[in-house]
């Protein structure tokens, strides 16, 4: 018997080996470039994930991940270019940071209804870009500052280092499918549905028992924890950090490419961002107006199918199970004798 | 000394201005719980309506009555296609607004380019205020912003169309039990936060530059006002831009501005955190 | 005499310039199932609230088993052993039967653990699986609480409550919105409860309250009225002109009282 999950599963199997196979296949079906692509569309699946684990399954809207994510890719790029950080260092810096900004941050966004919440997320990340813009000499403001990376690990004559593409590939593959594990797992625990309570009925969350602010403010942090390592991963992969990616207007994207893949869901992040980044390196190359195309589509996803491209996806397969188990019954009925 | 004064009436003139600008963001959070990330480029949008309106006729008079009234147009018509059919889930209300917002930007880079451009005032005469040279444009600006605000405020409390507004944004379950047709006030309600902004936007073209990002600039500033003012108290809003922009007038004169950004900014999350209902409550109705 | 399993000193609570409760004192026993009834607006949810931490009163006081809970905040009064159902029921709807019964157990074990499967625990499994028998809902356990009818709702919420092993129950309209078959079944569940658990219902239905109460409280206006057994309830003037007001009424509760 078919079942929505063994389909699933067999997509995820399907998927991931694609994904260990793609720096070999691209090159052979299409061109290098579009495994550098699938680099970046990782990193970001991980930018939009953080902003799918608080409005998907906390009910939180935060409009302003980007904070976040600046602070992992600015501790990376302080860190190495500034500091002299090895590699391992930087890492751990870029996410300490994030983390920390989080903590700080949510105990005060944590408090606020959703409303307020969305505009405050904005106002702190807002307040931090005008900052990193001021402070120029140390975050290079807009353009942003460059730096060369140090090697990953060096054992004995082994080095391993961004500088190899399929290494870098393989590295970024690793850490975005660890925090996706680990997602997963947050989600199905006790924690998870906890927040998932939270999200459904607060009242009746702290009747039971749950404290709600606490469990918010976790949450919180996860996600800030998943946005700076993805902006740390940023910063090694382009070995660049600009104030830029900061601004409001990263969030929004973020936010719009969750909720088009599908939010709620571990996979519609993934969804969302590839769908727009294939669109943008798609379209640029002809016309520069694919911000109108990115819209277009929020509008059109938010309107009819607010559910999203993976929420599609999933009640469509759950009918259509339903509709093969209805007719494999119906043939066994004809059948019988 | 003149710089300080100058930057201090500049500042209290942009401030009349975003107070119109604002008033438009605040109605539409106010009445319809929506968070419009679209309503600086509103604003822009005016600014280039108006430099089309300079461009087709040669006469920037006209745009003070055109825009606004297409800026209304156009308010409604997102009102019924785009927010109506997702009024219920608020949360997606901010992506579409945010997708709207990249629309009218991309359709403005589209149409007219993104080389900025600037407008020369109608009135090039200067005025001698305090002691300095005015642009005596400027001081017609903030004429047409005071006018355009008392306006909005007569409309409110003295027309039928006004009432009816305001007590949606009251209770709005008692108003519509009462028969006040809900969605017209809702449509109705887009469309003056729309010709507002853009109302905003003419009159500040000839002072700021014409290009698609001017948007962007304004929306935190917005947003400030309202939050500062109190969410749902129309005249702290206005008060609450004036203030805001003077003050980062005069601190311009001796600080970075980014500073002075910041600073409030940081008064904004305070307010949030501690006195959500905004500071001007004294003069709410 | 033993310590009252909760107690009131003067609670206050206005909103604006109405007031909900007006220096209730009031005192219930426990080992008593104890009704508080009273027409609409006398201030039982209020109470309700304020008891459960929802509300922070105005002024005095509410002891639980001797303990000052005054001002604490809903999870801390609940993980205190004090659980409630509300008057419009609910559960949450987009978690499964069995996870709504989960969520609640952990909730009281406090035991959030990040990563480990919320299915794996033994103990709490075993818990789940009882409370689903005890309600009557094993065969819904994977449904969506969503998706269920307004009995199996407040069913859930029931079971809900006993998961978490509660000191005090605080039953809100158990039977508001149910059918008489509905209704029964929850009376009965609720009769057998009583036998371990300090309950205080909020009722409106009647036959209900004559049935399975054996202290009632009438409220009115924010006030206790009169307080006793149901036969002094049912005889008492002051109740009849205040809550029913009517003769036809009267009969009623007659009759009721002594069906």
């Amino acid at each position: 018997m078919i079942t929505p999950h063994i389909i699933s599963r067999a997509m995820l199997i399907a998927f991931v080996a694609f994904l260990i196979a793609a720096p070999w296949l691209i090159p052979a079906i299409l061109n290098g470039f579009w495994v550098s692509v699938i680099a970046e569309i990782m990193i970001w699946s991980l930018f939009a994930a953080s902003v799918n684990l608080l409005f998907g399954y906390v009910g939180l809207l935060s409009f302003g991940q980007a904070l976040y994510f600046g602070f992992g890719m600015y501790g990376v790029a302080i860190g190495i270019a500034t500091l002299g950080l090895s590699f391992w260092p930087a890492f751990g810096l870029g996410v300490f940071a994030a983390v920390a900004i989080a903590l700080l941050s949510g105990i005060f966004a944590v408090r606020l209804t959703w409303h307020y919440f969305a505009i405050i997320t904005v106002v702190f990340s807002l307040i931090f870009y005008f900052l990193a813009v001021s402070v120029k000499p140390l975050t290079g403001g807009d353009d942003g500052i460059n730096f060369t990376l140090p090697p990953v690990f060096s054992i004995g004559d082994v080095t391993g280092s961004f500088s190899d593409a399929n290494f870098q590939y393989f590295f970024i593959l690793a850490t975005v499918s660890l925090c996706f594990f680990l997602m997963h797992r947050v989600i199905q625990s006790p924690l998870g549905k906890a927040l998932v309570a939270i999200r459904d009925n607060d009242v009746r969350a702290a009747l039971i028992g749950l404290n709600v602010y606490q469990l918010r403010l976790i949450a919180f942090v996860m996600a800030g924890f998943l946005a700076g390592v993805s902006g740390a991963l940023f910063a090694f992969f382009g070995r660049y950090a600009s104030a830029s990616y900061m601004f409001y207007h990263v969030s929004g994207e973020a936010v719009v490419w969750a909720i088009v893949g599908g939010v709620g869901t571990l996979f519609g992040p993934i969804v969302g961002t590839t769908l727009f980044i294939v669109i943008r390196e798609l379209v640029s190359t002809h016309w520069e107006h694919h911000a109108l195309i990115v819209g277009v589509m929020a509008i059109l996803v938010v309107i009819l199918a607010p559910k999203g491209l993976v929420g599609l996806w999933n009640e469509g397969l759950v009918r259509w199970c339903a509709r093969a188990e209805a007719t494999s019954a119906r043939t066994d009925l004809q059948t019988e004798p | 000394m003149d710089t300080l004064l100058l930057l201090a009436l500049n500042g209290l003139i942009w401030g009349l201005i975003i107070a119109l600008i604002a008033l438009g963001l605040s109605i539409i959070f106010g009445l319809l719980d929506i968070i419009n990330i679209a309503h600086g480029d509103f604003f822009m949008v005016g600014t280039v309506m108006a430099w089309f309106t300079l461009e087709l006729t040669g006469n920037f008079w006209a745009a003070f009555l055109v825009v606004p009234l297409i800026g209304f147009i156009l308010g409604a018509l997102i009102q019924r296609i785009v927010i109506q059919p997702i009024r219920n889930v608020a949360a997606l209300t901010i992506v579409a607004t945010f997708g709207l917002s990249l629309i009218l930007q991309e359709s403005v880079r589209i149409t007219f380019g993104t080389t900025p451009r600037r407008i020369l005032p109608p009135i090039q005469a200067t005025f001698p205020v305090f002691g300095i040279n005015y642009e005596l444009y400027r001081l017609f600006a903030a004429l047409v912003a005071i006018v355009a605000l008392a306006g909005f405020f007569v409309f409110l409390h003295r027309t039928k169309l006004g009432t009816w507004m305001r007590a949606v944004r009251h209770d709005r379950e008692t108003a519509i039990a009462m028969g006040v047709p809900a969605q017209r006030v809702y449509v109705l309600t887009f469309g003056i936060g729309f010709a507002l902004a853009a109302l905003g936007g003419v009159v500040a073209a000839p002072i700021t530059t014409v290009e698609f990002r001017t948007g962007v600039d304004i929306l935190p500033f917005c947003f400030m006002a309202v939050i500062i003012g109190g969410l749902g108290n129309l005249p702290g809003t206005a008060a609450a831009a004036v203030l805001l922009a003077f003050l980062e007038g005069i601190i311009q004169s001796f600080a970075d501005p980014t500073i002075a950004r910041i600073s409030s900014l940081v008064l904004m999350s305070a307010v949030l955190l501690v006195r959500p209902q905004g500071l001007f409550k004294g003069l709410a109705k | 005499m033993s310590e009252p399993v909760l107690r009131t000193e003067n609670l206050t609570k206005r909103f604006g310039g109405l007031i909900a409760v007006n220096n209730l004192n009031l005192s219930i026993p426990s080992g008593r199932l104890h009704a508080i009834i009273g027409p609409n607006g006398a201030g039982k949810t209020t109470f309700f609230n304020l008891v459960s931490g929802l509300l922070a009163a105005d002024s005095g006081r509410v002891f639980f088993k001797g303990r000052d809970i005054t001002g604490l905040k809903p999870h801390e009064v609940s993980r205190l052993g004090i659980k409630r159902t509300m008057q419009i029921k609910s559960v949450f709807p987009q978690l499964t039967v069995a996870e709504n019964l989960w969520v609640t157990r952990h909730a009281t074990n406090q035991t959030l653990h990040p990563f480990r499967s919320a299915a794996r625990d033994p103990e709490t499994r075993e818990r789940v699986e009882l409370t689903l028998e005890q309600i009557g809902l094993r065969a819904l356990a994977h449904r969506s609480a969503g998706t269920l009818s307004y009995g199996d709702i407040a069913l859930l919420e029931m079971g809900m409550a006993l998961i978490s092993d509660p000191q005090l129950l605080l039953l809100d309209e158990p039977t508001c919105g149910m059918s008489p078959a509905e209704t029964e079944r929850a009376v009965e569940k609720i009769k057998q409860l009583t036998r371990k658990i300090d309950i205080v219902i909020i009722e409106h239905d009647m036959s209900v309250v004559f049935e399975i109460a054996e202290d009632i409280t009438v409220m009115t206006q924010g006030e206790i009225l009169a307080s006793g057994s149901p036969d002094e309830i049912s005889g008492d003037e002051r109740v009849r002109e205040a809550y029913l007001g009517r003769p036809e009424d009267e009969d009623y509760v007659e009759e009721v009282a002594h069906a």
